[in-house]
């Protein structure tokens, strides 16, 4: 569904690439998280993926991306959109403005796409649900505050069901049970099959939960890839500026206090800490 | 649908159920009979006889009138002042102390006033009886680019959305000791650390919204649809014809007075 | 420096978040975390303390135990009370005005009216300890987000004020950063500082706060030891908040207590 060769990015009149011969394959239905210490280029990858590096932000590109069938660097992005979805961080930047109510601003993006106008008030039902805004479907949506803002601008990409979506720490403003929430929603969507989702993230505590797959960036360049639980509980977690999750401090430390080591993995999640400890 | 964004009123009216293609034709008639009307008093007339009863019907007499007023009477005013003070070589007809007012500029007065009242209220009228994201989806149908049609219509929102950031950031500036209380020099003083950060916070935010309507498939060319259900009735498009021609005959009565000396000479 | 909230209520013009009767009292180089959901008044409340809003009811007085002279926030405008309690907001792009990052960290200090010399050394010190003393001449808009928020930290530390606020400061920040910002609290207290943060970063919350203060629709849920108050999860579930990793290890396990530290629920484990 996505393979990457050989990227590399360079921003206007930067000197080091932001992307450093990046190269990576993501099948369909995975739930990829992309994490690493600010600056590694988690945002640029989520950006090139959806080809707004190069089409928005010009620099130098070179290599392949290819996102459900799509060269995205020979494209436009006007069929890029519908096929790839990208959520980033400012909920209020993503309001549209063109339209008046919470309702209508969700159905804006199906309306360029030319979904019928049924489908579109099922989809727009189902995905208000979701997202707890029901109540609020006749309001505007500057009206609402930063996190229910965040949620309007998440489901009103997913409601045009792309087979891609990309997240760019998509929940800075929900509270914890929010993030959850939006989390597990989008594992349920990778998991049914309907999306391929990357998702950059530092609540590593919710990727060891709900991720299929990690990916650390580091300088630009992909330096570990792997299932969540090998990656967080690896030694080189410090090294790329990242802190594991106390579940796999608590366990570390137990070790070195003295607890006798059975050759079981470390936890990265409370699930699995508390399997560990019994 | 009322929201700090937007002029539209919302009511439940006849005036608000009208196709906006009906209401944007009384503007153009009202733009060209404002521009063309011979004489003086037909502007005021077709204000009084057309526009002010059209916003009864409207049910926002009150927040038109104030509306009208507040736009016009500024340009009235000055008109009075300027013209009537100051025609060259005109016929006092009205004095007020040391003030002497003449006819003609009076008379240009009035007539420019006119014009702008027609003018200003058809717009205010239009405006506040139509929702824009229907008044939008009207111009598209007629073949208005879509990228046209938003910046009109968005283009409200930019004063709102500036005022909001220019409070956060005032907001933090005192939080740092910039005295914004006071007398009218340090008052003027706190707007300079408000520069910045508002122009380079709002291309920031311009930058971020334009990625955000390219994934929502603004730029799209293909068909688009709509949740939009605009009702035209027969008698509409009756009225739109009838109007279209009132303009034209407008346009011809101005040519015709134009004309006619040099048919005649 | 000391803080006296007094059955504060305070309602928007439009009429949400209101403070519905908020009192508390803040010794002097206290650390208090508060916490909730959105909309609890959180941000409301500390808005207060620095005198953005003032309260229909109730006072908010800052000092007056000691050699200061107690504030009344209603007498004095928020400029001056920026001699006394320093806000770091959540955006920075809300605030950055200067073309060096110097000049910016600067600011605050010199609308105080702090001598040059003085300003030097506070702008030096607080570069150093947010770790952009190299960045010190560029353009702060050559810095990536993250480290123009941490550009606005260093902005209030500059201004050494008796008190000071955070506002969600490890939001989109790395586990690097994070320590950094621990670290800066740590300093903060050792000096005698007050100092107040609103975050949801829970474990953050208990790595470096003792006193918490939970809030759920314009009132104070609880108010205590974070030992007591983190461990209260029905109560933090009703203002959708979770308690801290350890705490929900240690009750997962059913153990008799749940420690805040690492170090701490090991010892309990290996009992």
């Amino acid at each position: 569904m996505i393979r990457l060769r050989d990227i590399t990015y360079h921003y206007p009149r930067a000197t080091t690439p932001a992307l450093d011969k990046l190269s990576l394959e993501v099948p369909a239905g995975q739930l990829c998280a992309v994490i690493g210490a600010n600056g590694s280029g988690k945002s640029t990858l989520c950006y090139a993926l959806a080809g707004f590096v190069p089409h928005f932000y010009r620099g130098q590109l070179s290599g392949h991306i290819e996102v459900a069938g799509i060269d995205v660097a020979q494209s436009s992005l006007a069929e890029i959109a519908g096929t790839v979805g990208l959520v980033f961080s400012n909920p209020f930047n993503q309001i549209t403005g063109a339209r008046f109510t919470v309702h209508d601003e969700i159905a804006f993006g199906m309306e360029n796409m030319g979904v019928p106008p049924d489908e579109m008030r099922a989809r727009i039902d189902e995905v208000l649900r979701f997202a707890g805004l029901t109540d609020l479907a006749d309001r505007s949506p500057f009206a609402l505050s930063g996190g229910q803002q965040q949620r309007l601008a998440i489901v009103s990409v997913l409601v045009m069901r792309p087979k891609v979506i990309i997240l760019d720490e998509p929940t800075s403003q929900l509270d914890p049970v929010g993030s959850k929430e939006v989390f597990a929603v989008l594992r349920d969507l990778a998991a049914a099959g309907e999306s391929t989702i990357i998702l950059a993230e530092h609540k590593l505590e919710w990727v060891a939960v709900f991720a299929d797959r990690v990916l650390v960036l580091q300088d630009g360049r992909l330096v570990a890839d792997g299932p969540p639980r090998e990656i967080l509980t690896g030694d080189n977690l410090h090294d790329w500026g990242l802190e594991p999750t106390r579940y796999t401090q608590v366990a570390r430390s137990a070790l070195n206090a003295g607890r006798r080591d059975n050759g079981e993995a470390l936890p990265a999640t409370l699930e699995a800490a508390v399997e560990y400890f019994r | 649908m009322s929201t700090p964004f937007s002029l539209f009123i919302p009511r439940d009216s006849g005036m608000h159920r009208l196709h906006p293609l009906t209401k944007l034709t009384l503007v153009g008639f009202c733009l060209v009979g404002g521009l063309f009307f011979p004489g003086i008093w037909l502007t005021y007339i077709a204000f009084l006889v057309i526009i002010l009863p059209l916003a009864a019907w409207g049910r926002i007499l009150r927040p038109f009138l104030s509306a009208v007023i507040k736009t016009t009477l500024p340009f009235a005013v000055s008109l009075v002042l300027v013209q009537g003070l100051f025609w060259p070589g005109g016929t006092p007809v009205l004095e007020l102390g040391p003030l002497s007012f003449k006819e003609e500029g009076l008379i240009f007065a009035a007539r420019g006033t006119g014009r702008i009242l027609m003018i200003v209220s058809s717009f205010l009228l239009l405006t506040f009886t139509t929702r824009a994201d229907e008044l939008m989806l009207t111009l598209s149908q007629k073949g208005v680019p879509d990228n046209i049609a938003y910046i009109m219509l968005t283009t409200l929102q930019i004063v709102p959305r500036f005022q909001s950031k220019a409070n956060t950031i005032l907001d933090a500036q005192r939080s740092r000791g910039l005295e914004t209380e006071g007398n009218l020099l340090t008052r003027a003083r706190a707007l300079l650390p408000l520069i910045q950060p508002l122009l380079l916070g709002s291309i920031v935010d311009i930058e971020e919204r334009a990625i955000a309507l390219e994934v929502r498939a603004f730029g799209r060319r293909g068909s688009k649809t709509t949740l939009l259900v605009l009702h035209d009735t027969t008698w509409q498009r009756v009225m739109r014809w009838l109007l279209v021609l009132a303009t034209l005959a407008v346009l011809a009565w101005r040519i015709y007075l134009w004309l006619e000396p040099r048919i005649q000479g | 420096m000391t803080i006296a909230v007094e059955e504060v209520e305070f309602t928007y013009p439009g009429g949400a978040n209101a403070l519905r009767g908020v009192s508390l009292r803040i010794g002097s180089g206290e650390a208090v975390a508060i916490i909730g959901e959105n909309g609890a008044g959180k941000t409301t409340l500390v808005k207060h303390l620095n005198g953005l809003l003032k309260p229909d009811k109730g006072a908010v007085v800052i000092g007056g135990n000691g050699n200061d002279a107690p504030w009344n926030t209603r007498d004095h405008s928020v400029a001056q009370l920026a001699a006394r309690v320093g806000f770091v907001f959540q955006n920075p792009d809300d605030q950055i005005l200067e073309r060096t990052v110097r000049a910016e960290v600067a600011f605050g200090p010199r609308n105080l009216g702090m001598p040059e010399a003085e300003i030097n050394a506070a702008v030096q010190s607080s570069l150093e300890q947010v770790g952009l003393t190299d960045a010190a001449d560029n353009h702060p808009y050559d810095l990536l987000a993250p480290q123009r928020k941490l550009i606005t930290l260093a902005s209030v530390l500059a201004m050494r004020t008796p008190i000071v606020i955070f506002d969600e400061p490890t939001m989109g920040q790395d586990a690097r950063s994070v320590a950094r910002i621990g670290e800066i609290v740590k300093d903060l207290k050792s000096a005698g500082r007050t100092v107040l943060i609103i975050t949801h970063d829970i474990d953050f919350c208990a790595d470096h706060f003792e006193r918490i203060v939970v809030m759920a629709d314009g009132r104070v849920l609880a108010d205590g030891a974070a030992e007591q108050v983190l461990t209260r999860t029905e109560l933090l579930a009703t203002t959708n908040v979770e308690p801290p990793q350890l705490v929900r290890l240690a009750q997962a396990l059913g153990l008799p207590h749940a420690p805040l530290t690492i170090d701490g629920l090991v010892v309990t484990l290996l009992q």
